[in-house]
């Protein structure tokens, strides 16, 4: 797959010599949702905003569908869909007026643009409502209805669930999902909440104090960190065999000479110690991995957990 | 840049800031009116003179009102964008930051127009309510070349108070500005010095008082320069800093 976004040491110093991010080397590729996690202050946002030109890099470089950003940013920012922060809407217009507004200024011409965006993120019957009168959680929603008006190929959302309700949080999610599903988007999606990328991210990128410190498909990261029961047995194969015979475990591994690690029926150790001594398989360690995800986080970032 | 005063005038509907500034204008020349009003009650043997109504219905309006008026039309215009968090949307859009500036420029040149427009007509309104004397179609003719011109003078001294809003990104130190401005004004007003002053040089230029110690051209200068100073200052600043 090729990158969509790639930055090379992208850096922002402030003027009180605070580094807010810190050579920042990452790779989004085409197709997938890439979840940007970091606590509150890591730098994700400092982050979005340069890639949304809209804060300027001390050093380093930002390419985005293979061009560079500062040579050609009207051609690549028409092609990103984004919402930065609070997304922001003049309150005393309607959601359609307040589209309106942007479907002229980027000339997106064919008719039903608004009432598309606006069906999709569930809208549709709140169009004669002035903004100051919508939650928060629907003025998430028209941010997304906006950042899709003009077919966006790379969806920036930055915090997108801030403020919803865990209802909202849940919509917010599925339609993320929908999203790069039925319409092929790229999606960069920054939180501050593991669990919250966790369920959609395919990719996670996670920022601490601007450097980022880990960039890592879900799926290896799972298997990295999966809870497990290891065993250190005299007969790995043999005890293997018995796995399967027994208690019909695929989901196990041999991780080492006379070491088995098995992915299911955590708790059951005892049971499983049984069988094997049963068979004269001679058990000298069992040990039950605590480590999770979050564990996982909180040790790469030698702090407290995220979220 | 046509789709983007388009927008400009959109984000306008049902606003208030419309309604209270076309009240603010009025405010110039109805308390002319009523000041006119009450003197030749105090004394009916001296007639108001029509001329004199305009002449001081201008110095309220261009010297007093409109200063701090057209001041909180333009940081209206800008500071929103940072209160209402739209200008990260429009920005990325995206809109060249030259292209947005001078979409609301010219949206300000409109309304600053339509303004003083308005002020004219109400003014001529309260001219014939008062049946002033010496009133002519001539008069009435010289007050518009003069309000208009003023109008526009006032629009081109705007861009300091651009600058001043896109650095404080607040309504409230622009309209602090604006007061001093305003005091200057007066300080200023009759001495040969308010040729030189670019708010003050306005009027000069309108009724044609100039000083013999600073030539009409000094006075032109003024104004240009200002505006000049304020837009490039605007627009390097605008371009050159970080939207956060």
């Amino acid at each position: 797959m090729s990158a969509v976004i790639k930055t090379t040491n992208l850096t922002k110093q402030y003027s009180n010599q605070q580094l807010a991010v810190d050579h920042l080397n990452l790779t989004v590729r085409q197709g997938e949702i890439y979840g940007f996690l970091g606590r509150n202050g890591a730098g994700k946002t400092t982050t979005i905003k340069m890639l949304l030109n809209l804060i300027k890099p001390s050093y380093g470089q930002i390419e985005i569908f293979g061009e560079n950003l500062f040579k050609k940013q009207r051609e690549i920012l028409r092609r990103i869909g984004s919402i930065v922060e609070i997304p922001g809407f003049y309150e005393n217009l309607t959601a359609r007026e307040n589209l309106l507004i942007n479907t002229k200024v980027m000339g997106v011409h064919k008719k039903n643009a608004i009432d598309e965006a606006l069906e999709i993120v569930g809208l549709q019957h709140e169009t004669k409502k002035l903004i100051r009168s919508y939650s928060l959680g629907m003025k998430q929603r028209l941010g997304i209805a906006r950042a899709l008006l003009h077919y966006p190929e790379l969806l920036i959302l930055d915090e997108p669930t801030n403020g919803l309700d865990p209802i909202g949080i849940k919509e917010m999610r599925n339609l993320i999902k929908t999203l790069a599903r039925e319409r092929n988007m790229t999606i960069l999606l920054s939180s501050h909440i593991l669990s919250e990328i966790e369920q959609i991210a395919d990719t996670l990128g996670i920022i601490h104090k601007g450097k980022l410190l880990k960039e890592i498909p879900f799926e290896k990261l799972r298997k990295q960190n999966r809870r497990y029961l290891e065993f250190q047995v005299s007969n790995e194969n043999r005890a293997a065999m018995l796995l399967e015979r027994y208690f019909a475990i695929t989901d196990y591994e041999v991780h080492e000479a006379g070491t088995i690690r098995v992915y299911s029926h955590i708790g059951q150790q005892g049971l499983l110690n049984k069988v094997f001594v049963e068979h004269g398989i001679e058990v000298t360690k069992i040990v039950l991995s605590e480590d999770n995800l979050e564990d996982y986080f909180s040790t790469l970032i030698g702090e407290a957990s995220i979220g | 840049m046509v789709n983007l005063l388009y927008a400009e005038v959109l984000k306008l509907k049902r606003s208030m800031i419309a309604l209270i500034s076309i009240a603010g204008i009025a405010s110039g020349p109805f308390l002319c009116f009523v000041e006119s009003i009450i003197k030749e009650a105090k004394r009916p043997d001296i007639p108001v003179e029509g001329a004199t109504f305009f002449s001081e219905t201008h110095l309220y309006v261009f010297l007093l009102i409109g200063v701090l008026l057209f001041s909180v039309v333009t940081a209206y215009l800008f500071n929103r964008e940072y209160t209402e968090h739209t200008l990260k949307n429009i920005l990325t859009i995206p809109v060249s930051r030259i292209q947005f500036i001078l979409s609301k420029l010219i949206l300000l040149c409109l309304w600053t127009m339509a303004l003083t427009l308005f002020a004219w007509l109400i003014t001529v309104l309260f001219a014939l309510l008062g049946q002033f004397d010496g009133l002519s179609m001539q008069l009435f003719l010289d007050a518009f070349k003069q309000f208009m011109m003023s109008g526009f003078a006032l629009f081109l001294l705007s861009t300091p108070m651009i600058l001043v809003t896109l650095l404080f990104k607040n309504y409230v130190v622009t309209i602090v500005f604006a007061i001093a401005i305003t005091m200057l004004n007066l300080l200023t007003y009759g001495s040969e010095y308010s040729a030189l002053l670019p708010w003050t040089a306005v009027r000069v230029i309108a009724t044609g008082t100039f000083f013999p110690e600073y030539p009409p051209i000094y006075s032109y200068i003024s104004i240009i320069m200002t505006f000049c100073v304020g837009l490039i200052a605007s627009i390097l600043y605008f371009k050159n800093t970080d939207v956060n």
